[in-house]
């Protein structure tokens, strides 16, 4: 039988006491706030709604809203723009992942009173014929999707990865989409599917 | 002409990638009032004050529901008993609290943004008392599975202790498994809206019919006045076949409010509301001859749950009958604690009581100094070890010479730590995945038009799977029509039911009652009908009661298949190979590289069917080295719930995933000969993965998520 420690043991010296009293000293208490435990003489939150331009797949769309409201629900609950999608409302998961100004951004945490440059949304995607993007033609030939929930913030980034020129090779695309979480765990075909459309996304 | 096994692109590809597909919280109700829940900051106690003063002053909010004024909710049985729910924790029942992250309160607002805001400035003041919060907790209490639930067998045959005791090589090792947590990307949201005493309910369900009947009987109204929605399902994995108690809230707030209420549930708050894989530990004994033979099996695993649910996933029901062994013994106990009750989550059974059967099986090939695939291979069996009723098929052989041959196993050297690559040790590991092949009585309505077309109608869940392609396919051969000719129509429970998405059973359930009603317009048409040509069918599987349909239409499957069955035993069946690549310095564990064989029956669409086992081996490696949801043991309460702490593979993490499908055919299991394959992809992959890593360390480590810190030496 072999020594169980053998193979990584001759190598360093490293313990787990080391570790833990390491990192035990740097980290901090965070500051977070909790539901239903307010702390007396909260301010009220709440400011006049606001008026805004937003430039929404090419048309302008004037809304009258709250401050707070975020991009993605600017999109979602005014806009009727379903096609974005929440799945944690923290920057936590890409699913929400529209282009603003042509860059990717995550609509969770952008207050869409912010926003003075053009959204490109999934809804956007296609040609006004209906023809599919090349990414969302490549994604169905790959079948880079299971449940469907993280792909139009997949496809989003896909594009933008593409244009941003991080696509060169298997190991970057990977590295420029975990970004955006894929639950059902599509990675290896979404992959795929950026190369699929890759010359025709950059000439596109 | 494309039918059962054309390699096809899902129907539903181009609504998924344009944005067009329609979720559970997509739901189109115009003018909706905006919910946000709030949920307790103790995991057990009561609460003795309510302040709503600052959060009414919230410009906007419109009502707080708690436990004073929400009225009356049926709590319901859970649907591991007789029920619907994933827990009978009623939660704004009373004043009690009995776990971490429960309902306490729902504030309804105008707008979102104000109900959010509101919810932070409501003030809930509790009486605590110390919670037991895991194993060894005090306050926590162990109860035999025999005992908790009537259902419950400990199989068992033979002499399993004196055969071990007489053993010439023996293992007897304890393993462990994490806590873990669906997190599906959509979140889980309800939206309910009431009109002339009808409810419609948009939340994205995979038990469209137990769903209707178990709010009914919550809310004390009839099932028909209830319409539950969800053309897709944005994952679930297990967390959306129960009702959880946050839609009976909703549904009672719209109704007073008048108006259509949306819950906006937060990311955090689903993994207290919702159910979860609990944690487990296991005892195995294994006792061999010297050439490999198995002499004697006991496997003894523990869960936690709940105070009153007595949930439990009983794996030893596959695990003690995977290799032929004359003495096994078995036992489970189930312990109750502070906390949410847990649910069924993909594999419920064999993720965690196969990695440790698995893991096992490796430790005693290093104690014979036998390969690992020659153990399994020794042990194989065609005959169930219990009552020693057939396997209906079984190709596990079959599956590990295709995957040992494609991954290149017969280059691995025996000895731990031997293989490296510069700075890398890599470790090659191996494990059997099992999963049972269940099919349930189900209904469908299919029409054949003049024009070439057809319609399928059925209320099964597209939760990923690619049930709206597969039903389109099973018509299309049928009926030899273009599968893009065929609308399907499902995930709405006004259509003919169909069994809660679980257990791997759908595609076999669906498929064939899509296809008996296909065979029905086939004969209505030989028989000289014509213009629109329309069958209902019921299929009740053999073995299934006679009375199934009747249940079916109550929201209740009846499942056929695994050990069930008199005759057979029905499992499908694989074989994992994995290559994980371990720093020498800095202990980073990575998996380069994975190779499955499955043989499943009938794979309807192996386009599909492939992402599906792909996806779900990389659960396999997401169990073994990511996911864990961590507890305070002090306060039972969960400290890692967002997406940030709550680690899961991202596409950087995944390397090369190689499916391999091993044709079988299995003519017991369902006329169509199909095993579903939803949840054989992950089972096993976590033994695979600690497998390996002990074959590129040297280090065993016994209970996973295994993470550098396991790598360190003590
Ligand atoms: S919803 Fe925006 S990142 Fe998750
Ligand atoms: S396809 Fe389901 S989360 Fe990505």
């Amino acid at each position: 039988m072999p020594n169980a420690h053998d193979a990584l043991s001759s190598f360093s010296v490293i313990t787990r006491r080391t570790i833990l009293s390491s990192t035990a000293a740097a980290s901090a208490v965070p500051l977070t706030m909790t539901r239903g435990q307010a702390t007396p003489n909260a301010e009220p939150s709440a400011a006049p709604p606001l008026s805004v331009d937003l430039v929404v797949n090419n048309r302008t769309e004037r809304l009258i809203i709250d401050s707070r409201t975020t991009l993605l629900d600017a999109l979602r609950e005014h806009l009727n723009l379903t096609g974005t999608k929440k799945g944690c409302d923290h920057g936590q998961c890409g699913a929400c992942t529209v282009h603003v100004g042509g860059k990717r951004v995550l609509s969770c945490l952008t207050l869409a009173v912010s926003i003075r440059e053009p959204i490109a949304t999934i809804e956007g995607l296609a040609k006004q014929d209906g023809s599919l993007h090349p990414m969302q033609q490549a994604f169905i030939d790959q079948d880079a999707f299971q449940c469907g929930y993280c792909t139009p913030g997949q496809i989003m980034s896909a594009v933008a990865c593409v244009k941003e020129g991080h696509a060169g090779s298997d190991a970057e695309i990977r590295e420029y989409m975990s970004g955006n979480l894929c639950r059902c765990a599509a990675y290896p075909h979404i992959v795929a599917a950026i190369k699929q459309a890759k010359s025709a996304t950059e000439s596109g | 002409m494309a039918g059962i096994g054309t390699a096809a692109l899902r129907l539903d590809g181009p609504a998924k990638v344009t944005g067009g597909a329609h979720y559970g919280s997509d739901a189109p109700f115009g003018k909706p009032l905006y919910g946000v829940l709030v949920t307790s900051g103790i995991a057990r106690g009561r609460i003795t004050a309510i302040d709503e003063q600052d959060a009414r002053a919230e410009p906007g909010v419109v009502d707080i529901f708690t436990y004073r004024n929400i009225g009356k909710i049926v709590p319901g049985n859970i649907m591991d008993g007789d029920g619907y729910m994933g827990t009978s924790i009623a939660p704004l029942a009373s004043a009690a609290i009995k776990h971490d992250g429960q309902i306490v309160a729902l504030v309804v607002a105008d707008t979102f943004e104000a109900a959010s805001a509101a919810a932070y400035r409501l003030k809930i003041d509790y009486a605590e008392e110390v919670p037991a919060a895991t194993f060894d907790s005090p306050g926590t209490e162990t109860v035999a599975g025999v005992v908790a639930s009537k259902k419950h067998k400990d199989p068992a045959v033979g002499d399993a202790e004196g055969a071990f005791a007489g053993a010439p090589v023996k293992i007897d090792a304890h393993y462990a498994t994490a806590t873990q947590h669906h997190n599906p990307i959509e979140l889980f949201t309800t939206a309910c809206s009431w009109s002339g005493g009808k409810l419609t309910v948009w939340e994205s369900s995979q038990n469209m019919w137990g769903a209707k009947t178990g709010l009914a009987l919550q809310l004390g109204i009839s099932p028909d006045d209830i319409h539950f929605v969800s053309p897709f399902v944005g994952g679930a994995f297990g967390s959306r076949g129960s009702l959880t108690q946050r839609t009976a809230i909703v549904a009672l707030a719209a109704k007073k409010l008048a108006r259509p209420v949306k819950l906006a549930t937060a990311r955090d708050q689903g993994f207290t509301i919702a159910t979860y894989r609990a944690e487990t530990r296991h005892h195995l004994k294994l006792g061999a001859t010297r050439d490999g033979k198995l002499v004697s099996v006991s496997h003894e695993g523990f869960e936690v749950t709940s105070r009153p649910d007595n949930y439990m996933v009983s794996g030893t029901d596959a695990s003690t009958r995977l290799y032929g062994c004359p003495n096994v013994a078995s036992k489970v106990s189930i312990v109750h604690a502070d906390r949410n009750t847990p649910g069924f989550m993909r594999s419920p059974a064999e993720t965690p009581y196969i990695f440790a059967l698995e893991c096992a099986m490796d430790e005693l090939a290093y104690a014979l100094n036998m390969d690992p695939v020659e153990l399994r291979k020794v042990n194989d069996t065609q005959n169930e070890p219990i009552k020693g009723l057939p396997y209906s098929s079984r190709s596990l052989v079959p599956c590990f010479d295709a995957a040992a041959k494609a991954f290149g196993w017969s280059k691995r050297s025996m000895q731990p730590g031997s293989m490296r690559e510069g700075e890398w040790l890599v470790g090659w590991g191996t494990a059997t995945t099992m999963y049972p092949s269940n099919i349930s009585a189900s209904t469908a309505r299919v029409t054949l038009f003049p024009n070439g077309t057809a319609k399928v109608q059925t209320a099964t869940h597209e939760i990923g799977q690619g049930i709206y392609t597969v039903c389109a396919l099973i018509a299309a051969g049928k009926l030899g029509v273009d599968p893009a000719n065929v609308i399907v129509e499902l995930g709405d429970s006004n259509l003919p039911p169909a069994p809660v998405s679980g257990g791997s059973n759908s595609t076999a359930s669906v498929s064939n009652a899509v296809s008996k009603a296909c065979d029905e317009i086939l004969a209505k048409r030989a028989q000289g009908a014509n213009g629109a040509i329309e069958a209902y069918a019921e299929n009740i599987p053999k073995g299934d009661p006679p009375d199934a349909i009747r249940k079916l239409y109550k929201g209740q499957p009846s499942f056929t298949g695994g050990t069930e069955s008199k005759d057979s035993i029905r499992f499908a069946f694989g074989a994992q190979f994995v290559e994980v690549r371990v720093h020498r310095l800095t202990r980073e564990i990575r998996v380069s590289r994975t190779t499955g064989a499955f043989a499943a029956g009938t794979i309807v669409n192996p386009t599909t069917a492939r992402s599906q086992l792909m996806g779900g081996m990389i659960w396999g490696i997401s169990a073994a080295l990511h996911e864990a949801t961590e507890i305070d043991p002090r306060n039972a309460r969960y400290t890692n719930k967002d997406l940030a702490d709550y680690l899961i593979p991202v596409n950087a993490d995944i390397g090369d995933i190689e499916v391999i499908m091993i044709p079988e055919e299995d003519s017991i299991v369902n006329p169509l000969g199909i095993k579903g394959i939803g949840e054989l992809g992950n089972v096993g992959m976590n033994a695979a993965v600690a497998n390996a890593v002990f074959h590129a360390t040297g280090v065993r480590i016994r209970q996973i998520p295994i993470r550098l810190e396991s790598l360190l030496v003590a």
